[in-house]
């Protein structure tokens, strides 16, 4: 903002100067010096002149008394030398006359000086003012520009985390799985071993047979055979399917490919977690789910599941050979409610504030970056959810989870 | 800045006594009033006070001829120490030629020296002055109170500063036309070489100051 200038701000002449030199002329107007010398005449009873200047009027007849108001005459007053102490009365007076205009002038230039001071003062305030403004705006524009750029990093660092995560539990899943994928693998191989010398026994039997052996059939037990192949077919198929269900589950649950907002069946999506993680359980234990999931529930599936692999997956850790996982569900109000309890070995009250934070683990190096339950946390409130977690030592933990089932917003 | 009118003869030089709220400008120049016995004397000129301080300014004209005629003429003006005037102390500043700055012993007056000093500066440098040539004295004033500065306190604290240093005792008139001397001093060599005063006005320094001063009794 731009002040006026306004007349009286401008910066004064040197003619208008306070401490100048003052004409007689700037201190009695010509129409006042003429009527004050007409009644200083009318007084005197001769007439009287006032003449301006510092030397004095030159006239060997008349008398000129000084109009002096410091140390140099400003003007004269002069008349017949007959009458010259009554000039150097009047001259006094005219003097006090002066002096006062003098006061009055100088004042009032001085204070016009002195308001034109301030207000300079007060522009140059107004510029600093402004200058320190856009150093402020300048600053403010820069930290948001940093502070977005700080943002994306953090975003860019928390996809390569929840990537890095995925790819990780992936791995864990796929060592489980590896016994599971090998038992079938093994087991169709080793029944097709057996259904190769069943064919060539079949075959032997079919060459005697066309050369004239009636007993061919027999000797080779025939029957049998045949049964015991179609058994080892059905045998093969089912481990076949089994590898496949498994690499189903697996591909249902990585989700590689769906960061987006998606519908899932909650209910399927639990009981594909369970089948897969099964393998990763201790001797003897038990991971079930209870009560009722949802079958429609808008999330983003990748990460969703990511979330509850890695709830699940401490649980895994935390309990003992026959120990026992349950998976709650419920629907109330709106929301999906899941618990899950586990009978472990609990969590130390001292580490039971930080559970949530980045980077926080009670695992050896190697087994753990401490990152669960942090990216479980932001999944859940991304998606308007809630997550806590209660915990005693050697009694187990229980996670609580609840999920909208419309998303807000 | 020194105002030379060549059709008057007259070179006009305004000096002015800057200084702290009460720290006895104008009692400096009613001093310098009584005291002085130049060629011309005027009378001192208050404009207006409140309570015994100064709201404007105080005037005391003196001037002598040089012995070429050229009428020297001081103009010698207090300011307002009062820190709420400033508009009116930088203008009153405005065009001087000199400064006695008037600074009040006083202990308790340190910290007021200080800002006016600093306001000094500022406000020089505000009205285009150069600060660094022009010619300034300092005054250290009520020298008769009790509870002062010592000697040896003021003449450390301003060890190194460049301007000529006296004391005063104003109210008896002590140091004050010491004080005029030295800034009279100090003028001279400012202005005398783009005036000529010694070349074409015959006016050394010393018949400068002591016809300035006139025969002080």
């Amino acid at each position: 903002m731009k002040l006026p200038d306004g007349a009286l701000a401008g910066t004064p002449l040197p003619h208008e100067s306070f401490d100048r030199e003052w004409a007689l002329a700037e201190l009695l107007g010509a129409d006042e010096q003429a009527d004050l010398a007409q009644r200083l005449g009318s007084l005197i009873g001769a007439p009287v002149a006032l003449v301006a200047g510092t030397d004095a009027p030159a006239a060997d007849d008349r008398h000129a008394a000084a109009l002096k108001l410091d140390i140099e005459p400003l003007g004269w007053l002069s008349g017949q030398r007959a009458h010259a102490d009554a000039l150097d009365a009047a001259a006094a007076l005219v003097r006090h006359i002066l002096m006062a205009r003098q006061r009055y002038k100088m004042a009032s230039a001085l204070h016009i000086e002195s308001v034109h001071a301030d207000y300079v003062a007060l522009i140059d305030k107004h510029h600093a003012l402004e200058a320190s403004e856009a150093r402020y705006r300048a600053l403010a524009a820069e930290l948001e520009a940093r502070v977005a750029e700080q943002v994306q990093l953090i975003e860019t660092r928390q996809r390569q985390l929840y990537q890095a995560e995925r790819l990780a539990s992936i791995g864990q899943l796929a060592a489980g799985m590896a016994h599971e994928i090998n038992n079938p693998v093994g087991f169709v191989r080793s029944n097709l071993n057996s259904a190769r010398s069943y064919v060539n026994q079949l075959a032997g039997a079919l060459q005697a047979a066309e050369q004239g052996d009636a007993e061919a059939w027999h000797k080779i037990d025939a029957r049998f055979v045949l049964e015991d192949f179609s058994a080892l077919l059905t045998d093969c198929i089912d481990g076949i399917d089994r590898v496949a269900a498994i690499v189903r589950d697996l591909k249902g649950f990585s989700n590689v490919d769906r960061d987006e907002v998606g519908e899932i069946d909650f209910h399927a999506s639990l009981g594909e977690l369970c089948r897969l993680l099964k393998p990763r359980l201790p001797g003897g234990a038990r991971l079930k789910v209870t009560g009722e999931a949802a079958h429609r529930l808008p999330c983003r599936p990748g990460h969703l599941h990511q979330a509850l692999f890695n709830v699940l997956d401490n649980a895994i850790r935390a309990i003992a050979p026959g120990g026992s996982i349950m998976i709650r569900c419920s629907l109330a109000g709106g929301r999906q409610r899941v618990e899950i309890a586990d009978d472990g070995c609990g969590i130390a009250p001292a580490a039971l504030p930080r559970v949530f934070d980045p980077f926080f683990t009670t695992r050896e190096v190697g087994h753990g970056i401490g990152l669960g339950l942090t990216l479980a946390r932001d999944v859940i409130l991304a998606q308007g959810g809630q997550i806590r977690l209660d915990s005693r030592p050697g009694e187990g933990t229980r996670v609580y989870i609840e999920l909208p089932l419309e998303i807000v917003g | 800045m020194a105002e030379y009118d060549e059709r008057a003869r007259r070179l006009t030089l305004k000096l002015v006594y800057y200084g702290p709220a009460a720290s006895g400008k104008t009692t400096n120049l009613m001093r310098l009033h009584d005291a002085l016995r130049p060629e011309l004397k005027g009378e001192i000129m208050t404009l207006e006070t409140h309570n015994d301080r100064t709201l404007f300014f105080d005037l005391l004209p003196l001037g002598f001829r040089a012995p070429s005629g050229l009428l020297i003429k001081f103009k010698l003006f207090t300011v307002p120490g009062q820190v709420a005037h400033d508009g009116t102390r930088k203008a009153v500043l405005s065009r001087a030629d000199g400064v006695v700055f008037v600074a009040d012993s006083q202990r308790a007056q340190a910290v007021n020296n200080g800002a006016s000093f600093d306001n000094l500066a500022d406000n020089a440098a505000r009205v285009g002055l150069d600060f660094d040539t022009l010619p300034l004295v300092v005054q250290f004033n009520k020298r008769d109170l009790p509870d002062i500065l010592t000697t040896e306190e003021i003449a450390g604290r301003w060890a190194g500063a460049p301007w000529p240093m006296k004391l005063a005792s104003a109210l008896t008139g002590h140091g004050v036309i010491d004080t005029f001397a030295a800034l009279l001093a100090t003028l001279y060599a400012r202005v005398a070489p783009t005036y000529g005063l010694d070349t074409e006005h015959g006016l050394g320094e010393r018949d400068f100051v002591t016809a300035a001063l006139g025969r002080p009794s």
